[in-house]
């Protein structure tokens, strides 16, 4: 069977510091408005009165961040909404667009994940690669390599899976992990609701 | 003056041939907002085996407090790329020193299209001033560097001859310009603490100095209590990973703090929210608390053994010598002086927070042996709040958590997290420079002879106090250390590494002080709102185009930095500027550069000690060679050290290896705790003193406030009890809210604030509780007026329910941009709302200000990423 690359997250030790963002963004010289890795601070509660302690509010509140990039799905909805066959999935399981063939018509933005950025300069759709260029260096991906947390890690999902005993891809506020099926493993935050499939399934 | 509109551009006209490679950086670093023209570099292979460039070390120096490690990749000398911390295998017992969102930026930050480029003057200077008013709406002229420098050098001139050195106002310039500034004379400079608010007096003389136990110590800790600390957004990097080791070894946490921000989501379930300033009321609601029910046989709170042997003033028994026993600290607890018992309820009144609540987190922490009370100089950054760090001592005390083993009170995580004697030592700062380290330091006559351009931060006669500096300028007067008002007249203001009218408090007063002065001129790498009121700005450049620059990490780590690229355009060094004033001015050059800055980090890495196995010896971190000398051809002796010179110049770092149960572990105060004749605090009684009289006297001999010796609560001028027009009757006043000021992850104080990365990442806005919000009919992304008793601000909100109801959050550091017809400012400068009384001890308040907030009806505020870069000079592009 072939490889699947992919991220794992472990959303517990995440704190939305960013890192990962600007290398990433420092790396691919995106420009403003375009970032292959996104951070979403997901922010739940609201204050109510103390029935033990009347006069005071307490707070009923719970947050956390996830750092998210492409997610180099096993149904890639990017690839089958691309008229001209521009996104390609590899062999290794990456999802890549070939901005040669691309002809910026922006169909693959249903992605669930907004992976795919329309690059205004360019005229074409860029996404994160993986780091493909890394590859055989030695060199980790730039967010994996510059996360202060080590929060981040790309490999086999397999693997990974294995490592951090998780099958964990859907979390509040993502996507219904069943519409793509994500390559992305994630150790939720402690107060982080699982999507609805996660907790069906 | 032109505020750009993101430029969008890529180079247009290189100047000359040799800037060709300059456009190339500075597109490619998307300074020209990121007006990228080709594919994305993925296309390329880069790293090792693959690009042909370089990795350099790369000095990351904005002043956070904390340190990563950067490293620039370097194609044709164009920074393409930065690079993290790889030199080691990461481990938990030999981190690697990655670095923040901050330092990832650098290269989108140095290399942006609004770096200064040019020697530039305004268009109406003339010698002595001319249309003065005009300072920051004037259009800029470029000029060459012989003209900025005659101009300068004539300037100084001048003044001092006509008025004297004292009228050169030269404050927190760093002792690189200091060099010469101290020679030609000496200038009038400030004193007073920014950052750690009034621990900076508590830790001179209350025997408790600010150090830490050793992180392996740490980890190992049950209870941390986390009182207003936000490692994530401040001091970003190791801290933050070092409470996760904590909290992954099974640590709880608990918050004390307005506002859950994200250190608190990644590490505490527990929230105990508590009003701005009002900490000190909690903390005698807790110590209260363990007075009453405290029984040393059937229900022990209090450390008895330790306030007996290691405190003086907490109770009648253990009185300092000569005082009054009624001076003691139970009885102010009990309210036996003023009939006011400080417990929970009295507490709660001020501070927010539930009495049962409070009554329960004394409970934790004295019931809970191994537990770190952790806080920030954020919380004693509020006027009047003298006392407040004696209070945290006390209860530290008390509870039997100083001292032991996994247990201390921890100021500061940046420090706070890693103590112990530095293992790798070197240049010991992480942000500034203390130049030629070797050499006889330049000292500043008019400052008392201290270091020209060092920290002063206790009052020191001569100096005037950061909140009194810009009343200085224009009163003529300054408060001398004894309480005197002192007649001073400020002709000129030189502005070289700080960001003095951002920066402290009261900016809109400091925009009037500099219209005032005969001659401004600021030193800087970027429009920074000095430069912006300035008459004459001169570009400099930046630490990676200088001969490098070697400083700690945290206590494991010292990184050497080397030159990454050429200075930018026509940017010079702060030192290559001094010793041309030096030229000019008929000062001895080589006091101001005794020798090259190359020969200076030379041995700097020579002098570089690192810790044996046996934690006692240090030896020389480097060795050198002859070979090595005529490698580097700098002057020095051949020696031996643990790592090759050379191989630390290509990593840029060096960790000390660590493990559990090496001989580098510590525990701070534990040789005080075991035996205090023999290891004595410095405090005066050599004790850790709850009774203080050096602490107060210090603070009473200035005038501005009256404090007891002992930790009793003083409200602050502008805290919560000032929300209220009527506080006996609690009738809500004009400013009936509280702003809490943090530091937010977009810059580090005024640093990469304009980076457009950053601006795009991290938007710097009014945050506020939706019962708030609602009640004013504001709704989350409104623009909002936000008005205290000194200025006014405009900012974007959200309205979230992670702070507390009656506080509004705002980040500091931000570039204030002032509308001139309605005295608005428009790029939410924290210090616009902050006043410049003079309180107590005289260190920074920033956390005492109260303001109104209203929906805003004329446009909305324009983005702060479409106004980040100022590119002062008229048809300037690359």
């Amino acid at each position: 069977m072939s490889t699947q690359l992919g991220f794992y997250l472990d959303a517990a030790a995440c704190n939305g510091c960013s890192v990962c963002l600007v290398a990433c963004k420092d790396k691919y010289d995106n420009p403003v408005g375009v970032n292959f890795r996104k951070v979403i601070h997901q922010t739940m509660g609201h204050w109510e009165e103390d029935s033990a302690q009347p006069g005071f509010l307490v707070p009923q509140i719970s947050a956390y961040t996830l750092s998210i990039a492409c997610n180099h799905c096993a149904d890639p909805v990017c690839l089958e909404a691309c008229p001209v066959a521009a996104i390609q999935k590899q062999e290794d399981g990456l999802v890549l667009i070939d901005k040669n063939i691309c002809v910026g018509c922006r169909l693959c933005q249903c992605c669930p994940y907004d992976a795919p950025q329309f690059n205004e300069e360019l005229g074409v759709m860029t996404m994160c690669d993986g780091c493909v260029d890394l590859q055989g260096t030695g060199e980790e991906q730039a967010c994996v390599a510059a996360c202060p947390q080590r929060a981040l890690e790309f490999g086999d999902v397999e693997e990974l899976a294995h490592k951090h005993a998780t099958r964990v891809a859907g979390v509040e506020p993502l996507p219904d992990p069943a519409i793509t099926r994500p390559s992305l493993l994630i150790t939720p935050h402690r107060n982080s609701p699982l999507s609805r499939s996660e907790i069906d399934g | 003056m032109r505020v750009e509109d993101r430029p969008r551009e890529g180079a247009a006209r290189p100047f000359k041939a040799s800037l060709d490679a300059w456009s190339r950086a500075v597109k490619l670093a998307g300074g020209v907002g990121f007006g990228l023209k080709q594919l994305p570099r993925s296309d390329k292979l880069l790293g090792p085996g693959g690009g042909r460039g370089k990795w350099i070390a790369a000095d990351c120096w904005p002043d956070c407090g904390s340190k990563g490690y950067n490293k620039a990749y370097v194609e044709d000398g164009v920074v393409v790329r930065m690079g993290t911390d790889d030199n080691i295998e990461d481990s938990w017992n030999r981190p690697q020193l990655r670095a923040c969102a901050r330092g990832q930026s650098l290269r989108l930050w140095l290399l942006g299209a609004d770096r200064l480029k040019y020697p530039m003057k305004r268009k109406n200077w003339e010698p002595g001033g001319g249309q003065k008013e005009l300072r920051g709406k004037d259009e800029w002229v470029r000029i060459s560097w012989d003209e900025a420098l005659d101009i300068l050098a004539g300037e100084l001139k001048r003044v001092k001859e006509t008025y004297g050195n004292r009228a050169i106002l030269a404050n927190f310039v760093g002792t690189i310009t200091a060099r010469f500034l101290g020679a030609y004379g000496g200038f009038t400079e400030q004193w007073g603490g920014h950052s750690l608010g009034t621990w900076m007096n508590a830790i001179f003389f209350t025997g408790y100095e600010m150090q830490w136990s050793d992180r392996f110590d740490m980890v190992e800790t049950k209870l941390f209590l986390l009182w207003g600390t936000n490692p994530v957004w401040s001091q970003a990097g190791l801290p933050a990973y070092t409470y996760w080791e904590a909290k992954k070894r099974g640590a709880r946490f608990i918050a004390i703090d307005p506002f859950y921000n994200p250190t608190y989501e990644m590490l505490t379930d527990e929230w105990i929210p508590i009003r701005p300033g009002t900490d000190h009321t909690m903390l005698l609601g807790m110590m209260h608390t363990l007075v009453v029910e405290d029984d040393p046989s059937t229900n022990p709170l209090i450390d008895w053994d330790f306030m007996h042997r290691c405190t003086v003033g907490f109770d009648r028994d253990h009185m300092p010598e000569g005082v009054d026993s009624s001076e003691n600290f139970v009885d102010y607890l009990l309210g036996k002086d003023d009939g006011q018992p400080k417990d929970a309820e009295w507490a709660s009144e001020i501070c927010g927070v539930p009495p049962e609540r409070i009554r329960w987190l004394a409970r934790e922490l004295a019931k809970e042996r191994d537990a770190v009370l952790c806080t920030s100089g954020g919380v004693a950054r509020v006027d009047n709040a003298d006392s407040l760090p004696q209070a945290f001592i006390t209860l530290a005390a008390m509870t039997g958590h100083i001292g032991r083993a996994h247990s201390q009170l921890a100021l500061a995580h940046h420090f706070g997290t890693n103590g112990g004697p530095q293992l790798v030592q070197g240049q010991n700062s992480r942000s500034y420079s203390n130049s030629h380290l070797r050499a006889p330091p330049v000292l500043n006559p008019l400052a008392s002879n201290t270091m020209a351009g060092g920290l002063v931060v206790l009052p020191t006669p001569g100096c005037i106090n950061i909140y009194e500096i810009n009343s200085a300028v224009l009163n003529e007067q300054y408060t001398e250390v004894d309480g005197a008002k002192t007649p001073i007249d400020l002709r000129m203001i030189y502005h070289a590494h700080g960001s003095r009218v951002n920066q402290i408090p009261n900016t809109l007063e400091a925009i009037k002080a500099h219209r005032k002065v005969e001659f401004v001129v600021t030193q800087n790498m970027f429009m920074n709102a000095d430069a912006i009121y300035s008459d004459l700005v001169l570009p400099v450049t930046s630490r990676w185009e200088r001969e490098g620059n070697v400083c700690i990490g945290y206590r494991e780590q010292l990184l050497w930095h080397s030159k990454v690229m050429e200075p930018y355009f026509e940017c010079k060094d702060d030192l290559w500027i001094g010793v041309q004033l030096a030229k000019r001015l008929g000062v001895d050059p080589t006091i101001v550069e005794p020798w090259s800055w190359g020969q200076e980090i030379f041995n700097q890495v020579a002098d570089a000690r690192v810790m044996q196995d046996d934690g006692k010896t240090l030896e020389p971190l480097v060795t050198i060679t002859e070979e090595d000398l005529a490698h580097f051809g700098f002057e020095g002796e051949p020696q031996v050290g643990r790592i090759p010179i050379r191989e630390f110049q290509e990593k840029g770092i060096y960790h000390i290896p660590r493990e559990p149960g090496d001989n580098h572990s510590f525990v701070y105060l534990e040789a005080f705790r075991n035996d205090p004749e023999r290891h004595p605090t410095h405090s005066q009684s050599g004790k850790l003193e709850i009774h203080c009289q050096a602490l107060a006297d210090v603070v009473n001999n200035l005038g501005w406030a009256k404090i007891r010796p002992i930790p009793s609560y003083n409200p602050p001028l502008e805290g919560y009890e000032a929300t209220f027009s009527d506080w006996p009757a609690r009738i809500k006043g004009e400013y009936p809210l509280q702003i809490y000021n943090v530091h937010m992850p977009r810059n580090a104080h005024t640093f990469f604030d304009n980076a457009t990365v950053m601006r795009e990442l991290f938007p710097h806005e009014f945050i506020m509780n939706p019962a708030d919000a609602e009640a004013r009919g504001i709704a989350n992304g409104d623009t909002v007026l936000v008005r205290s008793p000194w200025g006014k601000i405009l900012r974007t909100t959200w309205v979230t329910p992670l702070v507390m109801p009656g506080v509004c959050v705002l980040g500091q550091g931000a570039r204030v941009d002032l509308d001139e017809e309605t005295g608005i400012d428009h790029g939410g400068c924290a210090n616009v709302l902050k006043g410049g009384t003079l309180t107590g001890g005289g260190h920074s308040g920033f956390n005492s200000v109260i303001a109104q907030v209203e929906k805003w009806t004329g446009a909305p505020l324009r983005p702060d990423l479409d106004r980040g870069a100022i590119i002062p000079l008229p048809g300037e592009r690359m």
